[in-house]
């Protein structure tokens, strides 16, 4: 069975993957990026994905939250890592260059000053309509932190501290990128309590016997359930890559796709019978916004 | 499917469901926030006012009937975006609840008439509204401050202040204005424009403010209320800084005006000396280390605390002694404050409750009290700091300053390229702009010790050499003289100010201004002086007119040349 949420999962996932991307690019630290995770997150819950292109709110949130960080980057440079992962140079969901291959031209993936002016604009509206969409409510706050500080009241004696920490914040990252929405759906203690214990659990490090979990305000129940989403995850995103070739190797996943795949999929208007036009489906939206703002003012 | 993964379950029907549903449902309550409504949930009541802060409106919510003040959030760079300070002092206020510090009840959104295709739409920060604040408060004439007031008052300021201490923030901008009070007594600390979170140790009871942690910024805090250490370039400043303007606001409502209105960072630093003698390794440990004090050279004196406050009491003059210490590592934070014997003598701090209702008094509205019918000069827009990138003259990463507040890196030298003007277009305070002396020259070059010159000490003279050319801009020489020659020197925010009776604001912007700016300043105290006495008949501010000649002096000598 296949259905909206499938798509849902694989455009939040690669979405969320993006944005962990050009924060690399534009050397963020990983606070910042993963700030940024969380935000999408939310403005999604609110906001359907399909409202804008896929790359520009994770454009946008990612660029929020540098601004609001000591790391502020500026729109030039966020539009410039953005354009090299959505151009076909990136190897963002693809498949490896091979090594004889020669590396892109950069004008391949360099922006033209008109595509640098319709980003700009895109990016400062939906920076406004995701400040609106959650209420100004920007604060993040990361389990990354907590987990440190749990560890080290821990004292896990045959692992090294370094190893056993540097795999908990592997797997808080991973779950970063979970179409679960973990970090939306549970606080960060409960988090960073998940990952420890994964951690400490895959390098085979003794825990207390005790219901040590406890102590860190997180009851069973909830560990188990973190436990097995953040497991989950490597083995949903390789399910994922055999049944959906089509949009795993041919680049960042793009709205375009994602509205034909629906539309083959008859899950768009239309029921499958006949393909959308596209102009026409843009100007029914325009329509209707043009009808809820009259409707406002 | 995502929900094979790991069963998200209804908790009511038991049925499998989406993740995103079921974080829908695991969604805060609507109610307990409210995001973000349209103006047209607000009946506007007019005006209150404009300023550093911007525009301020007054209006009613037709949710609630409540009254609120709605403070509009100036768009400065349509190139960046939201601003930042906006989004900063809005994530800092929403994490914030304690009765003393001003809450930030919702945001609200203006669409501007679709005329316009560039319109953006306009935003508004809504506040409880409150009737007065400090500044305007003190500045009414028809208010005297009682002893239990002011007790109540200070007492108020200081828990508004140990909580956001202890939850890591410095509010940087601590002055009478930003005080704001209504009409139950109740004071609520406001603007956290310039706010942030702070990394140190929390301020411990009998351990004054601590010891540094990391640099900040040192362009922050009005002028007049800025402590020593930060007048020196600590970078290294702590919740310190703010106990010193809470000294400053002290003093003020124990006096009535403001206490230490320096006219330049420097001239502040000698106001400072008078007050709290200069420093020894007794009274400011750590005070041969600071950037800038080789560069003074104060006349040693002990300082006049004790008898410029001995008519308020010894208790008064202890606790200010303790706020207004030049030590800022052993200065007293809020927790000890409150714990002073000042609050637990007669007579006690009054209730909020008991404190009588006044005129609503704004500081941005004093000039009801002084029927003055000229407008207040737009005071520079404060709200410029993280503004980001300055246009043109940066690279790619200019962004990446370690404390987030791009483009205003250094101290006040380093703002604008090397001619020491502002590039074309960036924005200037109004008062900076061409106002009434369109007919000078250019300016002339800076003098060549430009590069080592953090303020403008050295400039003044070739600015005043220019200046003798020129014809007498009044004053100095005696003589009821007309007004406009000297004017087309004097800022009209300065007009302002001689004319309105002693008060006024010190442009936030000072502490990004550039040089050739108080250069001018000390220029104008060659020739202001005497044209302020005529045309006002009040009595200039003790604390300022003495000093004008005198300092004028003074500023040079503690300056090694």
């Amino acid at each position: 069975m296949r259905s909206h949420t499938y798509l849902q999962d694989i455009i939040f996932y690669t979405t969320q993957c993006l944005t962990q991307s050009a924060g690399l690019l534009l050397q963020l630290p990983q606070s910042v990026t993963a700030q940024a995770n969380v935000l999408l997150a939310r403005f999604w819950l609110i906001e359907p994905m399909l409202s804008y292109e896929f790359s520009d709110t994770s454009a946008a949130t990612l660029y929020l939250t540098a601004k609001l960080s000591s790391h502020p980057v500026s729109v030039r440079d966020i539009c410039n890592a953005y354009t090299y992962l959505w151009s076909d140079s990136s190897p963002l969901f693809r498949r490896q260059p091979s090594p004889q291959q020669q590396p892109p031209e950069p004008t391949a993936y360099t922006p033209t000053d008109s595509q640098k002016t319709s980003f700009h604009n895109r990016l400062l509206s939906l920076e406004a309509r995701i400040l609106y969409t959650l209420g100004f409510d920007t604060h993040v706050a990361l389990p990354h932190p907590l987990a440190i500080t749990y560890l080290q009241a821990l004292e896990f004696f045959n692992h090294s501290k370094s190893e056993i920490g540097s795999l908990t914040i592997k797997y808080l990252n991973t779950a970063l990128l979970s179409p679960q929405m973990l970090y939306l759906t549970h606080q960060p203690n409960a988090l960073a309590v998940a990952a420890v214990y994964n951690a400490a659990r895959d390098l085979g490090a003794k825990m207390p016997d005790t219901s040590w979990w406890e102590v860190f305000d997180c009851d069973r129940e909830e560990l188990g359930f973190l436990v097995v989403g953040m497991r989950s995850l490597e083995g949903w995103v390789g399910k994922m890559r055999e049944d959906g070739k089509g949009v795993w190797e041919e680049g960042m996943v793009r709205r375009k796709d994602v509205e034909g795949e629906m539309t083959r999929r008859g899950l768009l208007r239309g029921n499958g019978d006949k393909a959308v036009d596209e102009e026409e489906e843009m100007a029914r939206l325009m329509d209707e916004r043009m009808a809820t703002m009259e409707a406002q003012s | 499917m995502a929900s094979s993964v790991t069963p998200f379950v209804d908790p009511e029907t038991g049925a499998p469901t989406s993740p995103r549903s079921f974080a829908i449902v695991h969604q805060r309550p609507r109610g307990s926030f409210m995001g973000c409504s349209k103006i047209h949930d607000y009946d506007i009541l007019g005006k209150l006012g404009e300023g550093t802060f911007g525009e301020v409106h007054r209006a009613r919510s037709r949710k609630t009937g409540a009254l609120v003040a709605l403070k509009k959030i100036i768009m400065h760079s349509e190139k960046d975006g939201f601003p930042i300070t906006a989004l900063r002092e809005i994530k800092l206020l929403k994490l914030l609840s304690h009765p003393n510090v001003l809450r930030l009840e919702d945001m609200a959104v203006e669409h501007p008439p679709k005329v316009e295709k560039r319109n953006r739409p306009i935003m508004y920060m809504v506040t409880p509204y409150m009737d007065h604040d400090l500044s305007g408060l003190l500045d009414n004439p028809s208010v005297q401050f009682t002893v239990p007031q002011i007790k109540c008052y200070l007492q108020q300021l200081l828990e508004g202040l140990r909580y956001l201490h202890d939850n890591h923030i410095l509010h940087r901008d601590m002055k009478a204005a930003n005080l704001l009070i209504n009409n139950k007594g109740i004071l609520q600390i406001a603007d956290f424009g310039l706010a942030r979170l702070y990394d140190g140790q929390t301020p411990m009871p009998g351990h004054g403010g601590g010891i540094g942690k990391r640099d900040y910024t040192g362009l922050v805090v009005t002028r007049w209320y800025r402590p020593p250490e930060l007048l020196m370039y600590l970078k290294k400043y702590t919740t310190a800084i703010d106990m010193w303007g809470v000294g400053c606001v002290f003093g003020e409502m124990l006096v009535g005006k403001p206490i230490l209105t320096g006219e330049s960072d420097l001239h502040q630093l000698e106001l400072i000396f008078d007050l709290c003698g200069t420093p020894t390794d007794d009274n400011m440990p750590g005070h041969k280390e600071l950037p800038l004090y080789k560069d003074l050279h104060p006349r040693p004196r002990p300082g006049n605390l004790p008898q410029r406050f001995r008519e308020f009491g010894s208790g008064a003059v202890s606790l200010l002694r303790e706020l207004l210490k030049l030590d800022w590592k052993s200065r007293i934070n809020a927790h000890d404050a409150l714990q002073h014997p000042y609050f637990r003598n007669a007579p006690l701090p009054a209730a909020p409750g008991e404190i009588p209702t006044f005129e609503e008094s704004h500081e941005f509205d004093r000039r009801k009290f002084h029927d003055r019918k000229a407008a207040l000069p737009p005071a520079p827009k404060g709200g410029t700091v993280g503004r980001g990138v300055v246009n043109g003259n940066t690279g790619p990463n200019s962004g990446f300053e370690p404390d987030g507040y791009g483009g205003r890196n250094g101290a006040n030298g380093s703002r604008y390229p090397r001619n020491g003007l502002p590039p074309p277009g960036e924005r200037r305070p109004a008062w900076q702009r061409d106002h009434g002396h369109r007919d000078l020259p250019p300016r002339p070059p800076p003098p060549q010790n430009y590069s080592n010159g953090w303020d403008g000490a050295e400039y003044s003279d070739s600015y005043r050499d220019r200046d003798r050319d020129r014809p007498p801009r009044g004053g100095i020489r005696g003589g009821h003289r007309d007004a406009a020659p000297i004017d087309t020197y004097i800022p009209s925010y300065d007009r302002e100010r001689d004319g309105g009776g002693g008060r006024r604001e010190p442009p936030r912007d000072d502490r990004r201004r550039h040089d050739w700016d108080d250069s001018r300043r000390h220029d104008r105290r060659w020739g202001g002086e005497h044209d302020d006495r005529m045309r006002s008949s009040r009595t200039r501010s003790r604390s300022r007119s003495p000093i004008r000649d005198r300092d004028s002096h003074r500023d040079r000598d503690y300056r090694r040349g």
